[in-house]
């Protein structure tokens, strides 16, 4: 592509935003994490790693930061010059944001990771060659690479340990990159159901791993499209965009009550997952 | 410089003719042009024609096998196709339930093999005929619920899509090649959208100019062909199969 293309064809090259000329229609998966309610007491990674097939590692390579965790709960101490018994802390939980301009989908060489239709981040792991760029652009850190053949490593499977295996989601070989899919297996699942009778998933039907042994219920999921969904009405409720890099509440004088954020939003990745502020004791 | 070219090239002939008969010997023979796969050998000679084929119009008492089906719907065995990923093989009692009560074949070979896995109560090692690979979906259901109860297509002429023509053949044998190419071939052709529902209901998602789109997830922008008629291409989500 020439300079002067690109400079002619701006327009077609750079969108503000990729849903601008294709707007959502009729899904868009998305999700709310109210931090406040979060306890960290780490059930859905649990949940997540029976759901999706996930490869427990052990001790040593969670060291070298193979750890395959694709929903993980990140700690956050508060530095108020408390020590550690008295020291306030909060709990974040992190996954891929399925972002609508994702950073690693267009680095990828083979196109392994795209965008689909319903606004996830799709990862193809017989299309991927184990480039590792997409986590090396990824701003959140949440895509994981199989640095070992899991199913065949001793103590991550063990015999008959295989038969708890999730069989709607393939167990990822060596040499691929993987990260959270939204539960895609559920979400086509309810799709196709929905589809078949003639209508549009509706809200409550499906839900993700996490979402569902989420003990406080501060996990969120579904479509945004739909206005009688929860996490839209909680989108909604925090003046919280898809399509802003910069949320207009945060340029107001004085601040914000509403706690809805995403994570790294100036980046302009547009992340679909919305979290909620925790209300702080120096803050209230 | 023939000298310096002659090991180099030499090595690159060897090391194809080595990755021809390695690719060779891993791959089915493909035999015709339609890619028959390879014929695999059923702990039961099963008669697909027998009992999918078409009936004998001519002399409809005709009990010769090789002269008429039964016309037995495929979603009759196959039953998980259409409310399921995958279409299924029926249990052995399927088999039975409906062989108990036909004596005139009892005594026949097969149908003595039959009774005898019933006896043991063992079910049967079918064989995997259409052996996708462990990172392929394909999902019966959407195929199912599109073609034969939307369109109201002929069962069998549906299934034939990708299965060919079982309906002739005794233990059935892959027809089509069933790669991704083959299947992406049907699902990048722009297909016109027409409302078959029967009610005149509209199937699926928002209607796209007052008429449902089948196709994807995500409304398609309007084409029309040469006739003027809405089309709509197939998913190309890459996630609907691979995930």
């Amino acid at each position: 592509m020439s300079v002067t293309n690109l400079l002619d064809n701006w327009a077609a090259v750079r969108h503000f935003h990729p849903i601008d000329d294709k707007p959502h229609d009729p899904y868009k998966w998305a999700m709310a994490i109210d931090l406040d309610a979060c306890i960290g007491c780490n059930a859905c990674a649990v949940a997540c790693y029976a759901e999706n097939n996930l490869p427990v590692v052990g001790r040593e390579k969670f060291k070298h930061g193979q750890v395959m965790h694709w929903m993980r709960i990140e700690r956050y101490w508060d530095e108020d010059g408390r020590d550690y018994p008295d020291q306030g802390f909060q709990f974040l939980p992190m996954m891929c944001q399925q972002c609508e301009a994702a950073p690693c989908e267009t680095v990828c060489p083979v196109g392994a990771t795209n965008h689909t239709q319903d606004g996830l981040n799709s990862q193809i792991y017989n299309r991927c060659i184990g480039s590792r760029y997409c986590s090396a652009n990824c701003p959140f850190k949440v895509r994981y690479f199989n640095w070992y053949d899991y199913p065949t490593t001793e103590n991550v499977w063990p015999a008959e340990m295989n038969y708890q295996l999730n069989p709607d989601v393939t167990v990822r070989g060596k040499g691929v990159m993987e990260k959270c899919t939204f539960c895609v297996q559920r979400l086509r699942a309810a799709e196709v159901t929905a589809k078949g009778e003639g209508r549009i998933v509706r809200e409550g039907e499906v839900q993700t791993a996490c979402q569902q042994s989420c003990p406080t219920g501060a996990i969120s999921f579904g479509n945004l499209v739909d206005p009688e969904s929860r996490v839209h009405k909680q989108w909604q409720a925090q003046q919280v965009d898809l399509d802003k890099d910069m949320q207009e509440k945060n340029q107001k004088e004085g601040g914000s009550d509403l706690r809805g954020y995403r994570i790294l939003e100036e980046l302009r990745s547009y992340p679909s997952v919305m979290y909620l502020e925790r209300v702080r004791e120096s803050a209230v | 410089m023939h000298r310096y070219l002659y090991f180099p090239v030499m090595l690159a002939g060897f090391l194809m003719a080595i990755g021809c008969y390695a690719a060779t010997d891993q791959q089915p023979t493909l035999t015709t042009e339609d890619d028959l796969g390879p014929q695999i050998q059923q702990p039961i000679e099963f008669p697909h024609y027998r009992h999918a084929g078409n009936r004998n119009t001519v002399d409809l008492t005709n009990s010769d096998p090789t002269k008429g089906g039964m016309e037995i719907n495929c979603q009759y065995c196959h039953t998980y196709a259409r409310r399921s990923l995958t279409a299924g093989i029926p249990p052995l009692q399927k088999c039975v339930g409906c062989h108990q009560n036909i004596p005139s074949v009892r005594d026949k070979p097969r149908i003595v093999e039959l009774f005898k896995y019933w006896d043991a109560k063992k079910a049967i090692p079918w064989k995997k005929v259409h052996d996708l690979p462990d990172f392929v979906r394909f999902n019966h259901e959407r195929h199912i619920k599109r073609f034969i109860e939307q369109q109201g297509r002929p069962v069998q002429e549906v299934c034939g899509y990708c299965h060919g023509q079982v309906k002739e053949m005794t233990t059935a044998r892959r027809q089509k090649p069933i790669t991704m190419g083959w299947c992406v071939s049907c699902h990048m052709k722009e297909h016109v959208v027409v409302v078959a529902n029967k009610d005149g209901i509209p199937e699926g998602g928002t209607p796209l100019g007052k008429q449902a789109y089948w196709y994807t997830f995500q409304k398609p922008a309007e084409t029309k062909n040469a006739a003027g008629e809405l089309t709509a291409k197939g998913p190309n989500d890459c996630w609907l199969c691979h995930k």
